[in-house]
Order: structure tokens, then sequence, then C-alpha cells
């Protein structure tokens, strides 16, 4: 049984000529207990992915499935409530609310579900010691260091007891030894069985991760399962090689990653030759538009 | 449900905190609308209160008779305790009037109410804030005031310059509280000071009756001074205990027949001109009140603006509540009570105003405000009403803001 499903996802943004393809019938099934790094350049649609999958954001087209509910088409109200109990943000610039005390910004998500403020307290005190940082509990986010605030919007995503915790970027904003103790914490919350899924430009992280999935422009170009411990092999070919490149690719940080790839032609290319001789109905208009350019 | 209610309250009060400034701007208008609402009505029921409690002290079964006739619809003019308002009305009653009225049956005391004009000299000072009128020795009686030094003119005096005047006029002419002896001039004749009266009450918006600019002369050396031209404006009457409805009715008849059958005057029972001019001062108060109503409406409308800009700077803030599971209703209700906190805050700080307003004003003017308890609930009510009203808009645009939209915005 698979905790996420998406099936032929698209994300359209914007209208007429202006319209952009964030997603582009993606397709992603994660099973429960996995630790999923997403790469890929900016703007590949690596955080409209997270979002959909966050219920953030609703699929233009496709289904998304989670834990066997279909959940693409829900009302506002429903998708706050799923994100209330089931899914944790993590976020690059950790997302605290400045006026609250690091407790209380930890004890949100309960406050949402209708806790007693001294339950709600005593929950978030306990998440906030199991991060390591319950001695700061009544700091403001602006008293605390950058690890700290990450570790504890950690234990906010936490709080809830989630099956999936979404982590965009989470050590973005970091320096190495934060990023060091960010990871470490999420690998200890993987080992208790939770669903990871979270975002990085630094192939250095995959190591951490079981799963590594790339994208670029708006598709899954290439998934590979690894190892704890080990850094992804493409990742560490976009690492390691001495990158060939050409000044444009290298403006928009794709190149590393491009020429360190399994096969020379992308996948995502073959399919969009397949597209294009037998458009989908309803991507007629925005493939139409991009034959034209090409 | 109700942990998270109070959740927000805290979130609403320590929003409404950490923007003091901003709140205390956004709450003015609200201070400002319940407060002046408060006062108006307050100061107006003061003034009503202040009103029949002179009547009161008048004595209800007083009796006033007024040359031409009194339309019972001109309220103000027909007010038994604004005495000198009569002057606008035209005609006089003569002397003879003045005896007849004396002489009715039933009819205890009475004292006429001369106006003279003039300009009234003492050792180089002039006076023209008073006036002088000229009455006889019932009137201390008839007004329930008493003379504070001195005494008041008496049977014997009729004939003589002798004069006793109010406490504003000692002070004002003679410049000393008790100036008895001292003489002045007037109309080319000198008058020497007999008496002075107790401090009259006065009641504000009827300027002109206070009796303490007013120095008081037999009635006859006041007709003769003016050659019977001084017109007597009125004259008071007291009857015998509770026949004040009869006497007055005899007083009419008998004035009647010896104006040849003509009523170019009227006779008014003491307390029944209050009924009309309090209705045209509930009307005023109302009017008033309805106008400082509108600075309400204009408080609301600054919550409204300030909430707006409040919700487009914490958008972020927004996005990361909707992120970790607020649900639309949860986010409205958090700025609705953010709104209803502040309108609410500047109602209770208009009320308290209004109390220290009153505290003021009772100290240091002659107004007598008087807050009454419905007025400051409904205030309190509408205050709340608007925070609720104006409140939604921000509320609404907030609950119903795209997370991912919002949680970009910084």
């Amino acid at each position: 049984m698979a905790l996420i499903e998406l099936k032929d996802v698209s994300k359209l943004y914007g209208f007429g000529d202006a319209t952009t393809l964030a997603l582009d019938e993606v397709n992603l099934t994660i099973e429960k207990g996995e630790f999923v790094a997403v790469m890929g350049p900016s703007g590949c649609g690596k955080s409209t992915l997270m979002n959909v999958i966050g219920l953030l954001d609703r699929p233009s087209h496709g289904t998304y499935s989670l834990s066997d509910k279909a959940v693409a088409r829900l009302r506002p109200n429903n998708a706050a409530k799923i994100r209330r109990d089931t899914i944790g943000f993590i976020f690059q610039s950790f997302n605290l609310l400045p006026r609250l005390t690091a407790l209380e910004n930890v004890a949100l998500p309960l406050t949402y579900k209708g806790l007693s403020v001294q339950k709600r307290l005593k929950r978030a005190s306990q998440m906030l010691d199991r991060v390591g940082i319950q001695s700061r509990e009544y700091f403001l986010p602006s008293q605390l260091s950058g690890g700290q605030a990450q570790c504890a919007a950690i234990a906010r995503a936490l709080v809830n007891n989630p099956k999936l915790i979404i982590a965009d970027e989470p050590t973005g904003n970091l320096d190495s030894e934060s990023s060091r103790l960010v990871m470490e914490l999420l690998a200890d919350i993987h080992k208790m069985g939770n669903t990871i899924l979270f975002v990085t430009h630094n192939p250095e992280l995959t190591r951490y991760a079981t799963r590594v999935v790339y994208m670029h422009d708006g598709s899954i170009i290439h998934d590979e399962k690894t190892t704890i411990g080990r850094v992804a092999i493409t990742a560490r070919r976009a690492l390691y090689s001495q990158p060939q490149t050409n000044e444009e690719d290298d403006l928009a940080g794709v190149s590393s990653l491009m020429k360190a790839l399994p096969s020379k032609t992308p996948k995502r290319k073959k399919r969009a030759s397949k597209v294009a001789a037998k458009p989908v109905k309803r991507h007629k208009k925005v493939i139409a538009a991009r034959s034209k350019k090409s | 449900m109700k942990s998270l209610t109070r959740g927000h309250l805290k979130a609403g009060v320590s929003s409404v905190r950490s923007a003091k400034l901003r709140s205390f701007w956004t709450m003015l208008g609200i201070i400002i609308g319940v407060t002046s609402v408060i006062m108006v009505v307050a100061i107006g029921e003061g003034i009503k209160q202040q009103i029949s409690g002179q009547i009161h002290h008048m004595g209800k079964d007083l009796i006033t008779v007024r040359p031409a006739q009194l339309h019972g619809s001109t309220g103000l003019s027909s007010n038994g305790a604004n005495l000198l308002s009569g002057l606008n009305i035209s005609g006089s009653l003569s002397e003879k009037d003045v005896t007849t009225v004396s002489r009715s049956k039933g009819v205890t005391a009475s004292a006429p109410l001369t106006i003279t004009t003039g300009s009234i000299k003492s050792e180089g000072v002039t006076y023209d804030k008073g006036f002088v009128i000229g009455t006889s020795e019932d009137l201390p009686s008839l007004l329930n005031q008493s003379v504070e030094f001195g005494a008041f003119i008496t049977y014997n005096d009729v004939g003589s310059n002798v004069a006793v005047v109010g406490q504003k006029v000692a002070r004002d002419l003679f410049n000393e509280d008790v100036p008895l002896g001292r003489s002045f001039t007037f109309q080319g004749q000198k008058f020497i000071v007999r008496g002075i009266f107790n401090k009259f009450n006065t009641t504000p918006l009827s300027e002109q009756a206070d009796f303490n600019n007013a120095i008081f002369i037999p009635n006859d050396v006041a007709e003769s001074i003016s050659k019977n031209t001084a017109p007597t404006y009125e004259i008071l009457v007291k009857a015998n205990d509770g026949q004040t409805a009869q006497v007055a009715s005899s007083i009419e008849s008998a004035l009647k027949k010896s104006h040849g059958g003509q009523t170019n005057f009227s006779v008014v029972e003491g307390n029944k001109g209050v009924g009309s001019s309090d209705d045209i001062l509930n009307l005023l108060t109302r009017l008033i009140a309805g106008v400082a109503a509108i600075s309400l409406l204009v408080g609301g409308i600054g919550i409204m603006n300030v909430m707006l800009v409040s919700v487009a700077e914490r958008m972020h803030e927004i996005g990361i509540r909707k992120a970790v599971g607020a649900t639309n209703r949860q986010i409205l209700s958090q700025f609705m009570i953010e709104a209803t906190v502040l309108s609410l805050a500047g109602g209770v700080i208009g009320i308290a105003l209004s109390f220290f307003l009153n505290l003021m004003l009772r100290l240091t003017t002659d107004l007598k405000p008087v807050i009454s308890w419905p007025v400051v609930i409904i205030a309190t009510g509408v205050s709340l009403l608007v925070g609720i009203i104006f409140g939604s808009v921000p509320a609404l645009k907030a609950a119903r803001k795209d997370p991912i939209e919002a949680l970009r915005s910084e």
C-alpha cells in the first residue's frame, strides 16, 4: 500500500500565452517509510510538487491519493484538516511566527486541533525536548540560531504525529554544522518509521535518503534507490565529475546535473516528442504553443 | 473549541499590544464616537434633571402669569424655569393686573417681575451684564431662595430706593462679597444695597435667567423710573396647598374680566411647561447623539482599514497558519476576534474617558452630566457590532487567501 500515489499530475500556472507548466504529467509512488530526496535545478517544479503532495496546492490535472484516499479535489477546509493531522511541513526559511515563543510555535498545529492549553504546551515541550532545544522553550524565533529555529520548526512538524513530513530545502539557510544537525534529526525521525520527502540542492545530503528523485522542467527525469550513508550515484557524478558545460546551461544551474544523468538522452525529451505527436486533449493549447516556439 | 477561542483571544490581544500605536490610532475613532455619544446624552440628561430640579426647588404649586397667548407647542418659552424667556413675547401685564392677581382667591403670595433697562454705575464701574427687576416682597418665598446677607425688600420699602442683588452683581459691580450699604446709580437715581441673595442654581442653556446677575428693586420704583413703560413680563403666584389648579383658573377668569373678555395673557401651572421642554431637549439630545454615532461608523471604517493593512502585512503568518492546518474558519475567527478586541477596547476606553470628562465638567462648569447606564451599554454593544461588521471584510480576505500565495508573500 503506497502512502502517496500521483498519477499524471500536472500543474499549470497563468492563463493564455503566459501559461507555464510547472508539473508535466508526473507519476510518483512513495511507500510508507521512504526517505525521498528530490533534486533538480531551480524552477524545475520541485516546490510545486511538494505543495501538491502537501495539499497546499491542487493539481490542475491528474489524480493524487494519500493513504488510498483521493485528495486531489479536496475543499480547502478538508485539505487543511488533512494537513493538520497527517502532514508536517518544514520550510527553508523556518517559517516560525515571530511573535510567538518556540514553545507556542510548536504548539500551533495542536491549537487548530482544539487541544487544551495545558495539553498542547506539554506536548510541544516534549517535542522540543526530542529535538534537543527544550532549554530554548521561551525564546522568540529571533533569539534562536538558524539551526535551533529549524529544530523548532521540525518539532512543530512532528507535534501532530504526521504520517508524512515534507521538507522544502530544510538546510538551505543553514551552515554545514547546523545542516548536519538537522539532517541527523530527520534521519532519526525516519528511523522511527516516518515517511519523509525533502528537497535539496546539495548532492551530499542524498546520503541520508533511501531514494532520490531528479526533476527537470516539471517532469521526473530520473528516480533511483540508494543506500543510506552513501551519496546517490547520479548525485555523486554531479558532485565530483568535471563538468563540461556551456555558459548558457551554467547560468541556469542545470549543466552539471544534466551531464551526470545515466542516459545521454533524458527520458523527458523522448516523452515530450511522443506527446507532441499525439497531443493529449487537455494540453493541446500549451503544447501547440510550445511546438510553435520550437 | 473553547480553548481555541481562548487562544485566538490571546493572539488577538497580543497582536493589539504588539502594535500599540497603530492600535491606538485605530481605536481613536471608536473612542471619540463612544465618548461623544455618552457625553451628549449625559449632558442632555443632566440639564433635564437640573431643570426639573429647579422646578421642584421653586415649588410645583407655582403659577406663572404671562402676557399674550402662549402656544403649548412653543415648548421652551413656556418653561417654568426659563423665567426671562418670556421677554420674547410681546405685550406686557399692567400694574392693575398685578393687583388683580394678588387679590384673587387662594393666592398666598405673588410677585411681579418687571424688567427695567438702563446702565448701572457704581464708583466709576459700569455694569452691563446684569438687569434690574422690579418685584415685591414675596419673591424670595416664591423662588424658594433665601437672602444670604441683609434682608429682602419689605412692604415698607415701597417707594424707596433700595436694592437686593445677586452674587455675581456683588462681585462684579462692587468687587466684594457683601456690599451691604453700598450704593449704585441707575437711571439717574441712587440705590442702596439692602441685601444679597444666596447663589441661585443656574441652569445651562438658559443663561438669561441667571438671577445671580439681577438687581431687585421695589416694583413701584421700577414703574416710576420707567414712567410705567417697563414691561411686567411675568407674575409669579403661589397658591394655597393643593389648590393650584383652582387658583390658576380663578386668576384666569379674574384677569379675563379685567381685560374685557380678552385672553391676551396666559396662566401656566409650575410644572406644566416642563413636559414640553423635556421633549425638545430629548429631541436635541437624540439629534446630537445621532451625529456622534456617525463618528462611530467612521471609527468602524478606520478599524476596517487598519485590519486590511494588518492582513496584508501578516499574509506570511496566515500562510504559515494555514500550512500547519488552520482552516479558513479558524483564520476568519482569529481576525474577527482581533477586530472585535480592538473596537471593544476602544469602547471601554471611550467609556472611561467619558466618566473622566463627566467628572471634569462637574468640577469646572455648571453642567452636571448624568451618565445613563443604558447608553453605556448601548455604546459598548454598538462598538462591538462595529468591530464585527467592519472586521469581517478583512477577516474574510485573510481566510480566503490561497495558502501558497500567502506563504510566498513576505
